[in-house]
Order: C-alpha cells, then structure tokens, then sequence
C-alpha cells in the first residue's frame, strides 16, 4: 500500500501522457489532437505539483504574515508546501490557454480554405 | 495531503482523460475536457497548490472550454469515422505511447515518493523562500512573492509569450472587409433568453469587481495577476455569450482592446526599466521606495509586485477577450456563438 500511495500520481500522471500522446498521434480529427495535447500539458502539471507536495504541510502562504511584528514569527520550512513548482505551473496554465487559442485558430484557418478538419481529407486535398 | 482523496480524484482524471479522447461526439469532448480540467483543480487543492487550483478553475475549466466550443461551432461537431486506413496509424501511436510509458515508468522508479519532505526538490532552493518572503518583500503568500519578485523574469516573458499568441490568433483569423457600413444591418438575433441576459447583467460588475479584489490581494490570499486576468476575460466572454459579440465590440472594441493588451506588457516592463533609472537590477523593486511616498526598501518590493500584477492582469484580460472574440467570430467580428 505504501509504494502505492508513494507512486501513484506519477503512474497517472505517465498514463494521462501516454493518452495524450496517443490523441496526437493517432486521432484524424484536429480537434481531437488539440484534445490530446491538452490533456498532455496537464499530465505534466500533474507532474510538478506532485513534485511540489509535502506531508503535513499546508498551503504556501505564510500565518500571522501581515501586520506589525510579522517578521518576528519564526517560518517552519516544513510547514508550507514547496512553492516553486505552483510558480511555474500558474504561468504554464496561461500559456496553455494561450497556445489552445493559437492551436484553434489555426484549425480554423485550415477549415476556411480547405473545409474539413479531417487530418486524411486534408491530405487529400493538398495533393 | 489526503492520499484518499488523491487516489479518488486522479482515478476519475484517467475516466475523463479516455472518454474524451474516445467519444465520437466532439462537443462531448469539449464538455469531458471541462470536467477533465475541473477534477485537475480538485487535485491541485487536495495537494496544496491553491493559486494553480485557482488558475485552473478560471483557465482550464472556464475559458479553454469556451474556446474549444466556439472552435467547435465554427467547424463541424461530429468526427468521421474511418474504418480503413486508421488501423496502422493507430498501431504507430500506441506502440509509441506504450514505449514511451515504459521508458518515463523506468525512470519513475528512482523518484522520491509522493509527498516526501526531504525531496531534493523541496530541500535547495524553496526554503529560501518560504523563510525570506516576509522579510524581503512582506507578501505572505509565497508564490505570489515568487512569481512576480524573484522570479519576475520568467512571469514578464510568460507574459510576452501570452501577448505574442494573442497577436498570432489576430493574424491567423482576421478578416478585414470591404465594406464595414453593412455591420449594423447584418444583426440576425438568434433566440436571445431573457432570463439568461437579465442574470448576465446582473452578475457582470459582480465578476469584474470580484476580478478586480483577486488582483489586488493577491498578496495575502490565492490569486494574482493571471486569475484577476483571466476572470475580467471571461466578464466580458459571459456577456458575448448571453447577449452577442457588438455588445461585446461596444463595450472593449477592438482597437482599445490590442492597446490594453500592449499597455499590459509595457507596464510590467515599464517598472523593471524604472528600476535601471533609478540605479539598479532590472526588476529590482526595492529601489522604488526612492520615488513611492513612506514607503522602505521592504513595502517597495510589495508595491512593486502589485504593480507588475496590474501589468499581467490588463494583458491577460486583453488577449482572452481578443481569442474569443476571434475565434468565435471567424475573424470577422460580425457575430458570436
């Protein structure tokens, strides 16, 4: 049980990539891929934020933190989970968003001028 | 950390995960994906990470799922099947996902485990930061501190990033007729519920007010810059959805909305090249308690974060208006969903 609990998010985490990695890969429809890679890009927040968990630790925001004399409390490091994972995970959230809009933008460019978004249908019409 | 919970949430992440990627209908999909997109934010809360969960929930589940239906509406919904042909592709995917899977799992087994304190991720660099953030720059909330503070690096060119896929999406898309005097007479009203629009209106200034205090306190509870953002965003998406895209256009047209974009990004930029002038790093805050009034070196560095959030928030706000109003529009700008 203990080497369940120790692994388990990162067997998921290899399993939801694996999944993505197939939708790229083997779907014919666009959509379809740009499913697959989003499903991709949370495999590996899955990834960091697991990296970032710790026992017995609570959010990373720091108690008594504002106010006067409120650098007199002593911080225990092992009180607050590693931030730095969720710093770099916040921006890649955007940047996905981002990078959807693109993707289906460029899809939708594709179905203007060629009027599918079927992957083999397309090929078709290229040649 | 409640290994319960962890299991339970990431079993169904995996349900979500297939049937998303298998379901022939793609609006199915798209909804699948939101509900894909939320789980992952109760993950994110289960494991601590509150500010990502927040993220998630503004980004993930509310707006990438907006975009992927108005993709959706504008291209065709179901998906061809294909009986012949697709079997060796298929195969090619699957031995190259079961490949890769087992290379990642062998490497997986020399990782610390979940959860594990003394993970060398967690034993180098963060205790710098959670035991300095108070007195370097007095904002509780870590990953605020870091985020805008001492990694304001990476979060202005994530913001330039952000900025430059907004432009591309306006490059990709943009139509520009000929004849702009026949928008107004082209105003076919689909069925438009008056419930719909009565509580829109109603929960708009709401949102963006609430949008506004994600900002701001961000020093001190989850949230920032990219939530504030991206919740002003969807403000304006929901009033694109329950009434149409000129009101939208009315409100944030497009002129105005590619200067707040750039404003955004010139702002966050703008405090770090103050920071030369005045003699320091760039992005070096504490130099600014020179020029803000009683404030120290200590109050200047949170000022300073505040503003950079401000910057981030006005881009993020920008481009998610701009993405949607495209990609819902084909480039257009003549009609919504």
């Amino acid at each position: 049980m203990d080497v369940i609990i120790a692994s388990y998010n990162y067997w998921i985490y290899i399993l939801l990539m694996m999944i993505g990695l197939y939708a790229m890969l083997s779907k014919n429809n666009l959509v379809k891929k740009i499913i697959g890679m989003s499903i991709f890009q949370a495999a590996i927040i899955v990834f960091y934020v697991s990296i970032g968990a710790k026992r017995g630790a609570t959010i990373p925001i720091i108690e008594h933190g504002h106010g006067h004399g409120a650098a007199e409390h002593a911080v225990n490091v092992m009180n607050y989970v590693n931030p730095l994972p969720h710093v770099l995970m916040l921006t890649a959230i955007v940047v996905s968003v981002s990078t959807l809009g693109v993707a289906l933008a460029i899809i939708l460019g594709i179905h203007r001028r060629y009027g599918t978004v079927e992957e083999d249908e397309i090929m078709e019409k290229i040649q | 950390m409640i290994w319960q919970i962890d299991l339970m949430v990431l079993t169904l992440i995996v349900f979500c995960a297939f049937s998303a990627v298998m379901v022939k209908d793609l609006l199915s999909a798209a909804i699948i994906f939101g509900a894909y997109s939320f789980l992952m934010c109760l993950l994110w809360t289960e494991m601590g990470a509150v500010d990502v969960a927040f993220t998630e929930a503004a980004v993930g589940a509310g707006v990438s799922t907006i975009f992927m239906i108005a993709a959706i509406f504008r291209t065709s919904r179901s998906v061809k099947h294909r009986s012949r042909g697709r079997r060796f592709y298929k195969l090619i995917g699957f031995f190259a996902a079961a490949v890769t899977g087992m290379v990642l799992l062998y490497g997986q087994s020399d990782f610390p485990g979940w959860a594990d304190p003394n993970s060398p991720a967690s034993s180098h660099l963060s205790p710098y930061f959670i035991t300095h953030t108070i007195s370097d720059t007095a904002v509780p909330n870590i990953v605020t501190s870091v985020l805008a503070d001492y990694r304001g690096f990476d979060t202005m060119f994530e913001t330039a990033v952000i900025f430059t896929a907004g432009i591309a999406v306006i490059f990709v898309l943009r139509q520009y007729r000929r004849d702009q005097t026949d928008v107004a007479g082209t105003d076919e009203v689909a069925y438009q519920s008056p419930i719909i629009q009565t509580v829109s209106r109603q929960m708009v200034p709401f949102i963006q007010l609430f949008a506004l205090y994600v900002v701001a306190h961000g020093h001190h509870s989850p949230g920032g810059g990219f939530q504030g953002g991206v919740i002003l965003g969807a403000s304006f998406i929901l009033v694109g959805l329950s009434y149409d895209l000129r009101s939208v256009l009315k409100k944030m047209g497009e002129g105005p909305n590619i200067i707040f974009g750039n404003l955004g990004v010139f702002l966050y930029a703008g405090i770090g090249a103050v920071c030369i002038l005045l003699g320091a790093n760039f992005l070096d805050y504490s130099v600014l308690s020179r020029i803000l009034p009683a404030t120290d070196s200590v109050m200047a560095r949170s000022h300073g974060i505040l503003g950079v959030e401000i910057g981030v928030a006005i881009a993020v706000m920008a481009i998610m208006i701009a993405i949607y109003v495209n990609i819902s529009s084909h480039g257009k700008y003549d009609k919504g969903l």
